[in-house]
C-alpha cells in the first residue's frame, strides 16, 4: 500500500514539475528578453578588452580593432531585439501542455510500470532472508548462513564437515571437494574425508576418475587396504584408462566377498561384464523382479500394474515365508505393504520377520529401524 | 592578403595536413596491420618468413612446457593441425590448457612459432572472437550464438 | 519496495523524458515562454527520479537483495562494502543507469544554473538532451532493465568479474562517463543553436564551461583506466591501442579540438559551422564508443554480456542520433553568416593548427578502431591493428602539434608576428636544447629519437611557463609587480598554461619511461637477488594468504640499493572462488617519479616462480601531467567570465557605441 502511495506522490510532483510553470502568469520584470542575455555577454567582452589594454596584453590598435568588432555584434543583438514583437501566447498549447501532465503522463508510466515491474514483489535482502526462522529457510539459505559462518571462521572444520556432504547432494560436487579439503586440512585425514574428497573431485569432471582425484583415492587405500569404496573408485578409473585386464582383476577382487545387498554390487558387477569380464555368482543374489516383468509393467494399464505389484509382493511374501529370507527382503516386504496402504498385513510381515529373525539382534535392529522409518509402530 | 587568399592558405594547409595523415594511414595500414592465421591457415599457405602473424587457436593438452627464465613452449591447435610455440615471459592470468589462445609473432624457418605477445581471454566469459570463429569453421566449437 | 520504487522512478523519468522532448522544442521554436519555461524543472525532476532509482539499485546490492536479477548477476554477499558499491556500475545494466543519471544530471544543471542564457536556447537546449535521454532510458526499459526481479531468488550471486573488483577501475567509469556523457550537453546546444538557427560568439561562450567540465572528467577518467590497466593486468603497459580505450580517446581528442575552435568562436566569431560540427562529432564518438563496447563487436573486460538484439538498438540509436544531427546540420549550416576575417599567422591561425592535427589524429585513431572491423565484415578477414600502426600515424600527428603548442597562447589575435613570439620563447627553446644535449651526454647515441623526445616535451613545458612569464612581463617590471599582476591573470589564462605545462609533463613521462625502461623477465627460485637499473631486487619466497573473497598467493620481494632496503614489495596472484578466476596483483614501489613494477608469473613446483620486473623512470609523470591537464580546466571553468549563474555586472553597463570607428 506504502508503494501505491509513493507512486502517487511521485507522479503527481512530476505532474507539478510541468503544471506550475505552464500556469505561472509571467511578469514584466520577471522575464528576461531574448537578446538581453547576448548583449550582456558582449558587454563582458567590451570589458575585458579594456583590462587586457589595462595590463598591455594587447597594444591599442588591436584593442580598437576589437572593440569595434563586438560593438557590431552588440548593435545587431540590440537591433534584433528591437525587431522583435511580443508574440501571441497559444492557449491551445497550452491546454495540450496541462493535459500532458495530468492525463497522458500518469496514465504513461503507470501502464509502462505495471506492465514491466513486479509491485508486490518485497524487497528481499539477504540479511533479513537469513535471520528469518530456520524452519521457513530453504536449504539454500541455510547454505548460505553456513558459508557466511565459515567466512568468517575459515578455520572450522567441523563447519566443513557439515557443509561438505550438503554441497554434494546439492548437485554442488566442485563446492564439496574443496570443502573436504577444508576438513582434511583442519582435522586431520580419514579413510572417508579422503575417499569423499576424491569422490566429489570425481563427480566434479563428470565421472571421470581424475589424476588428483585418483591419488586421493590411493591415498585412502594405503590407509587402510580393505576400505571398498576407495577401491572402487580405482577399479572405475583403470577401467576409464582403458587398461582392461587390471580393471577386470580389480573388479573381481572387490566383488569377491561382497555383501551382495551392497549398493555398489550392482554396479560393480555391470562394469565387470561390459569390460568382458564374468561376475563371480554369489552367496547370496537379492531376486526381483525379472527385466521382463518390468517391461510388462510399463507396458500396462494402471490397474493391472497394481495388480502385477500385488502379485510381486504376494509372491515375495509366500517365498519368505515357505523358505526364509535375508533380512533386506523383510524390509522390503514390510516397506512394499506400507507403501501399498496395507498396514495390517505391513504389521503382520514385521511380526513374522521378528519371529523369524529370533535372536540375530543385527537383523532386528535393521528390521526394526525400517519399521520406525514407515511410522509402524514397534510392540 | 585578400579574402580570398587567406581562404586558399587555410584550404591548402587543411589539404596538405589531410594528405599526410591519409598518406601516414594508408602506409601504415600496409605494412603494420597483422593478419589472423589458424594452424590450418598456416599448414596450407605459404607464409613469408618473417611476417608478422596473429596465431590462434586451442592450446593442446599436455604441450605446456616450461623452461628457466620463463621461457615457455606449448602447441596451438585447431584440432586439424597445430603449430608449435615458444615465449618468454609471463603468461596471462587465464591461459590454460585446452582453452583459446590468440598469439602474436613469427614463424620461423623451422616451422615453429616464436611468439612474442600471448593473449587468452579476459575473463571466463570470453572466448577470443577469432579463435572462436576459426574454429567454428573448422566445426569444433558450438559456442553460444 | 525500495526496488520497485526505483523502478517506478525509471519509467516515471523516461515518460517526463518524453515531455521534455517535445514541449520546450515546440515552445522554444513558437517562442511561447510558458512552454519554455515547463523545461528547468523538468530537467530538475527528471534528475531526481533517475537519482532515486540509481539509490534503488544501489541499496539493493548494499543489502545483497538477490531478487533483483542484476545483484544476483553481479553480487556476492562476501564481496567488500566498497565493491558492492562500485558493482552497481560495473556491468551493462547498472552501467546504463549511471550513463542515464549523468545525462540528467547535466540537463538538471544547465536547468538550474543556465539563468544567463537565453530562454529559447536553453528550453531547446533541454529538449533536445530530453531526446538523447529518452533513447538511453527507452534502451534501458526495452533491453537492459536493471530491476528485473526473480521470485524465488537464489541464496548467493554470481559475484562481480575479479578484474573489476579493484579500486581504480571502480572509479574510471564514472569520471569517464560524466566525460563522454558531459558532451551530450554541448551536443544539446549545438543542435539547439542549429534549431533555433542563432549561431554566433555568445554561444560558444556560453557552452565553454560545460565543454570544460566534461573535458575534465575525460581527461580523469582516461589517466585512471590507463593507470588501472597498468597495475593490474600486470603487463606493465599503460596504454594499448585497445578498441576499448580508444573508444574514450577519440571524444577526448575532438572535445580538445572543440575547446580550442570555441575559442576562436567566442572571440572572433569566425569558424562557427566547425565548431558546431566538432560538437557534434564529439558526442558522436562517445555514441560510437558506447556502441563498440556495448554490442559485442569488442570483446574485451569492458565488453559485458552481449546480446545482439541490444547492439541493433544502439546502432539505431547512433544513426538516429549521428545522422539526425547532421542533416539538421546540412540544412542550417549555410545560414550561418561569416565570421572575423584572420591571417594565417595569427592566435586564430594557432588554434586552426590546433584544431587540424587534433582531427587528423582523431581520424586516425577512428580508421585504426574500425578498419579491422569493416574489413572482417566485408571480406572476413581477420586482422589486428595494433600499437605499431598507431606509433606510426598519431606519433607524427603530434609532433608538430607539440611543436606549435607554445606558440598558440602568445601570438596575438586577427595578425600574429612569428619572430616577436620566437623572440619570447628563446629561453624556453634554449632549455630545451639544453636538456636535450644532456640527455645525449647521458645516454649516449644509441638512443637517437629519446632525447629529441624529451627536448620536445620540454619545450612544451617551459614554453608554458614562458607564456605566464610574458603575459605578467615579469621580466620588465620586476618581481614584486610582476606577482601583483599574477594575480589579476584571467582564470583562462592560468588554465591554459597549465593544462599546456600537462601536455609537456605527460610527453615527458611517456618519453622517458618507453626509452629508458628496463625490463627483466626470469625465473626466481628464493633468494634469488636481480639487478634491474642499479636496485638489487631480491625474491624472498612465496605465500598463501586468505583474502575476504578470494585466495592469493603473495610473492615477498625486496629492493635494495647499495645494500640498503629500500622497499619490500609483495604482489601477488588471485584466485576468486566464486568465479574461478585468477588475477594479477602486481607490486609497485614508488621512487619519487619512477617506479619499480614487479609482476608474477606462474609458480613452478620447486619454489620457484616467473617474474617480470620492470624499473620505470619518470613514468608517474604520464599521470601527474593529466592531473595537469585536469586541473587546468578547473581554472578556466574558474574563471568569473564564464561562471554560469553568476549575477551579470549591471552597474559596468556602458553605452553602446553609436558609431564604428573605420576600422
Amino acid at each position: 500500500m506504502l508503494l501505491w502511495i509513493l507512486i502517487a506522490a511521485m507522479t503527481a510532483a512530476a505532474s507539478l514539475a510541468i503544471l506550475v510553470p505552464l500556469s505561472r502568469r509571467r511578469t514584466a520584470d520577471q522575464q528576461t528578453p531574448t537578446p538581453a542575455a547576448d548583449e550582456a555577454v558582449y558587454r563582458q567582452q567590451l570589458d575585458e578588452i579594456d583590462r587586457d589594454l589595462e595590463r598591455g596584453l594587447i597594444d591599442r590598435t588591436a584593442a580598437d580593432a576589437a572593440r569595434t568588432e563586438i560593438a557590431r555584434r552588440l548593435l545587431a543583438a540590440n537591433e534584433r531585439r528591437e525587431a522583435e514583437a511580443p508574440r501571441h501566447q497559444s492557449t491551445v498549447s497550452l491546454r495540450t501542455g496541462q493535459a500532458l501532465a495530468i492525463l497522458a503522463l500518469p496514465a504513461f508510466a503507470l501502464g509502462l510500470y505495471i506492465f514491466l515491474g513486479s509491485p508486490n514483489l518485497p524487497d528481499q535482502p539477504l540479511s533479513a532472508r537469513l535471520e528469518a526462522p530456520t524452519e521457513n529457510q530453504t536449504v539454500e539459505e541455510l547454505v548460505a548462513r553456513v558459508e557466511r559462518h565459515l567466512a568468517d571462521n575459515p578455520e572450522d572444520g567441523q563447519g566443513w564437515a557439515v557443509i561438505a556432504p550438503v554441497y554434494m547432494s546439492l548437485g554442488n560436487p566442485q563446492a564439496s571437494a574443496r570443502a573436504y579439503a577444508n576438513v582434511i586440512r583442519l582435522l586431520g585425514p580419514t579413510v572417508e574425508r579422503v575417499t569423499d574428497m576424491g569422490e566429489a573431485m570425481t563427480m566434479a569432471n563428470d565421472g571421470i576418475v581424475s589424476a588428483s582425484a585418483r591419488s586421493a583415492f590411493e591415498r585412502a587405500v594405503g590407509m587402510d587396504p580393505t576400505a571398498v569404496k576407495p577401491r572402487f573408485f580405482l577399479a572405475l578409473a583403470l577401467g576409464q584408462e582403458g587398461k582392461t585386464d587390471e580393471a577386470i582383476a580389480a573388479w573381481e577382487t572387490l566383488l569377491e566377498g561382497a555383501d551382495p545387498r551392497e549398493p555398489w554390487v550392482p554396479v560393480a558387477r555391470a562394469e565387470l561384464e561390459r569390460l568382458g569380464g564374468t561376475p563371480p555368482t554369489l552367496a547370496e543374489t537379492l531376486r526381483g523382479p525379472s527385466r521382463e516383468d518390468m517391461d510388462a509393467a510399463a507396458q500396462m494399464s494402471a490397474e493391472d500394474r497394481q495388480a502385477m505389484i500385488a502379485g510381486m509382493v504376494e509372491g515375495l511374501a509366500a517365498r519368505l515365508q515357505s523358505e526364509g529370507g535375508s533380512p533386506a527382503e523383510w524390509q522390503r516386504l514390510v516397506r512394499a505393504y506400507a507403501v501399498m496402504g496395507e498396514p495390517d498385513k505391513a504389521h503382520a510381515a514385521l511380526r513374522q520377520a521378528r519371529d523369524a529373525f529370533g535372536t540375530d539382534q543385527a537383523a532386528l535392529g535393521q528390521i526394526n529401524a525400517t519399521a520406525r522409518e514407515l511410522g509402524l509402530t514397534v510392540p | 592578403m585578400t579574402r580570398k587568399q587567406r581562404r586558399l592558405t587555410l584550404i591548402g594547409s587543411a589539404g596538405a595536413v589531410l594528405a599526410v595523415a591519409i598518406g601516414l594511414i594508408m602506409f601504415a595500414l600496409s605494412d603494420q596491420i597483422v593478419f589472423f592465421q589458424s594452424p590450418s591457415d598456416i599448414a596450407e599457405k605459404q607464409i613469408p618468413d618473417g611476417q608478422r602473424i596473429r596465431l590462434g587457436g586451442l592450446v593442446e593438452e599436455g604441450t605446456i612446457i616450461r623452461a628457466d627464465d620463463a621461457k615457455v613452449s606449448f602447441r596451438v591447435t585447431d584440432t586439424v593441425n597445430t603449430v608449435q610455440v615458444t615465449y618468454t615471459g609471463i603468461l596471462p592470468d587465464l591461459f590454460r590448457e585446452g582453452q583459446g589462445v590468440v598469439t602474436e609473432g613469427v614463424i620461423g624457418p623451422d616451422g615453429v612459432f616464436a611468439a612474442d605477445t600471448v593473449l587468452a581471454k579476459h575473463d571466463e566469459n570470453y572466448m577470443p572472437t577469432e579463435v572462436a570463429e576459426a574454429l567454428k569453421d573448422k566445426g569444433v566449437w558450438q559456442g553460444e550464438q | 519496495m525500495i526496488v520497485e520504487l526505483g523502478h517506478y522512478a525509471l519509467v516515471l523519468a523516461f515518460a517526463l523524458t518524453l515531455i521534455q522532448s517535445v514541449v520546450p522544442v515546440w515552445g522554444a521554436v513558437r517562442e511561447n515562454e510558458r512552454l519554455m519555461a515547463v523545461a528547468p524543472p523538468v530537467s530538475i525532476a527528471m534528475f531526481f527520479l533517475v537519482l532515486l532509482s540509481f539509490t534503488a539499485l544501489t541499496i539493493a546490492y548494499l543489502n545483497s537483495d538477490f531478487s533483483v536479477q542484476n545483484v544476483w548477476e553481479n553480487s556476492h554477499s562476501a564481496k567488500p562494502l566498497v565493491y558492492k558499491i562500485t558493482g552497481v556500475w560495473g556491468n551493462h545494466e547498472g552501467s546504463l543507469l549511471l550513463w542515464a543519471l549523468i545525462l540528467v544530471f547535466f540537463g538538471a544543471l544547465v536547468g538550474y544554473f543556465g539563468t544567463n542564457l537565453p530562454a529559447p536556447l536553453r528550453a531547446a537546449t533541454l529538449g533536445v538532451q530530453g531526446w538523447v535521454t529518452a533513447g538511453f532510458l527507452l534502451f534501458m526499459l526495452s533491453t537492459s532493465n536493471p530491476f528485473n526481479r526473480i521470485p524465488n531468488p537464489p541464496a548467493e550471486g554470481n559475484d562481480l568479474n575479479p578484474l573489476l573488483q579493484d579500486i581504480g577501475l571502480a572509479i574510471h567509469p564514472p569520471l569517464l562517463y560524466v566525460g563522454y556523457v558531459g558532451f551530450s550537453i554541448t551536443f544539446s546546444f549545438a543542435v539547439a543553436a542549429l534549431i533555433l538557427g542563432r549561431i554566433d560568439a555568445a554561444w560558444a561562450r556560453w557552452v565553454r564551461p560545460w565543454t570544460l567540465l566534461a573535458w575534465c572528467f575525460l581527461t580523469l577518467g582516461i589517466s585512471m583506466g590507463s593507470y588501472w590497466a597498468y597495475y593490474e593486468l600486470g603487463w606493465g603497459g599503460w596504454w594499448f591501442w585497445d578498441p576499448v580505450e580508444n573508444a574514450s580517446f577519440m571524444p577526448w581528442l575532438a572535445g580538445t579540438a572543440l575547446l580550442h575552435s570555441a575559442i576562436v568562436m567566442e572571440k572572433r566569431d569566425a569558424l562557427k559551422v566547425w565548431t558546431i560540427l566538432l560538437a557534434i562529432f564529439t558526442f558522436s564518438l562517445s555514441l560510437l564508443g558506447t556502441f563498440l563496447v556495448r554490442s559485442g563487436v569488442l570483446t574485451s573486460v569492458h565488453a559485458f554480456a552481449t546480446d545482439p538484439a541490444r547492439g541493433v538498438f544502439i546502432l539505431v540509436l547512433l544513426c538516429l542520433f549521428i545522422g539526425g544531427s547532421l542533416s539538421l546540420f546540412a540544412w542550417r549550416a549555410p545560414l550561418l553568416k561569416q565570421g572575423g576575417l584572420f591571417a594565417p599567422i595569427s592566435r586564430e591561425g594557432a588554434l586552426v593548427f590546433n584544431n587540424l592535427f587534433l582531427t587528423a589524429a582523431c581520424a586516425a585513431v577512428l580508421v585504426g578502431t574500425l578498419y579491422p572491423l569493416a574489413l572482417d565484415a566485408v571480406t572476413g578477414e581477420k586482422i589486428s591493428v595494433g600499437p605499431p600502426f598507431f606509433n606510426l600515424t598519431f606519433g607524427p600527428l603530434m609532433i608538430p602539434l607539440l611543436m606549435a603548442v607554445p606558440y598558440g597562447p602568445i601570438l596575438a589575435w586577427k595578425r600574429g608576428d612569428l619572430l616577436a613570439a620566437s623572440q619570447r620563447l628563446y629561453a624556453a627553446f634554449g632549455l630545451s636544447i639544453l636538456l636535450t644535449l644532456f640527455t645525449f651526454w647521458l645516454w649516449g647515441m644509441e638512443k637517437v629519437l629519446a632525447p629529441l623526445g624529451v627536448g620536445l616535451a620540454v619545450w612544451v613545458m617551459a614554453g608554458a611557463v614562458a607564456e605566464i612569464v610574458t603575459r605578467v612581463k615579469l621580466t620588465e617590471v620586476g618581481l614584486a609587480r610582476g606577482f601583483a599582476r599574477l594575480k589579476g591573470l584571467p582564470g583562462s589564462a592560468w588554465g591554459t598554461a597549465t593544462a599546456h605545462f600537462g601536455i609537456g609533463v605527460t610527453a615527458l613521462g611517456i618519453v622517458a619511461s618507453s626509452a629508458f625502461q628496463e625490463e627483466k623477465v626470469l625465473t626466481m627460485a628464493p633468494g634469488d637477488t636481480v639487478n634491474v637499473s642499479g636496485y638489487a631486487v631480491t625474491f624472498d619466497g612465496a605465500a598463501p594468504r586468505q583474502g575476504p573473497n578470494y585466495i592469493e598467493d603473495v610473492g615477498h620481494f625486496t629492493v635494495r640499493q647499495a645494500g640498503v632496503v629500500i622497499a619490500e614489495l609483495d604482489p601477488s596472484k588471485r584466485l576468486y572462488p566464486a568465479r574461478q578466476m585468477p588475477t594479477t596483483e602486481a607490486g609497485i614501489h614508488t621512487l619519487i617519479l619512477s617506479q619499480i613494477y614487479v609482476s608474477l608469473g606462474e609458480p613452478r613446483d620447486t619454489g620457484a616462480i616467473d617474474v617480470r620486473i620492470y624499473y620505470k623512470p619518470l613514468i608517474t609523470l604520464i599521470w601527474i601531467g593529466t592531473l595537469f591537464m585536469a586541473l587546468g580546466a578547473v581554472f578556466s571553468m574558474a574563471d568569473r567570465r564564464l561562471r554560469v549563474g553568476a549575477p551579470k555586472p549591471a552597474a559596468r553597463r556602458k553605452a553602446v557605441p553609436q558609431a564604428a570607428p573605420a576600422e
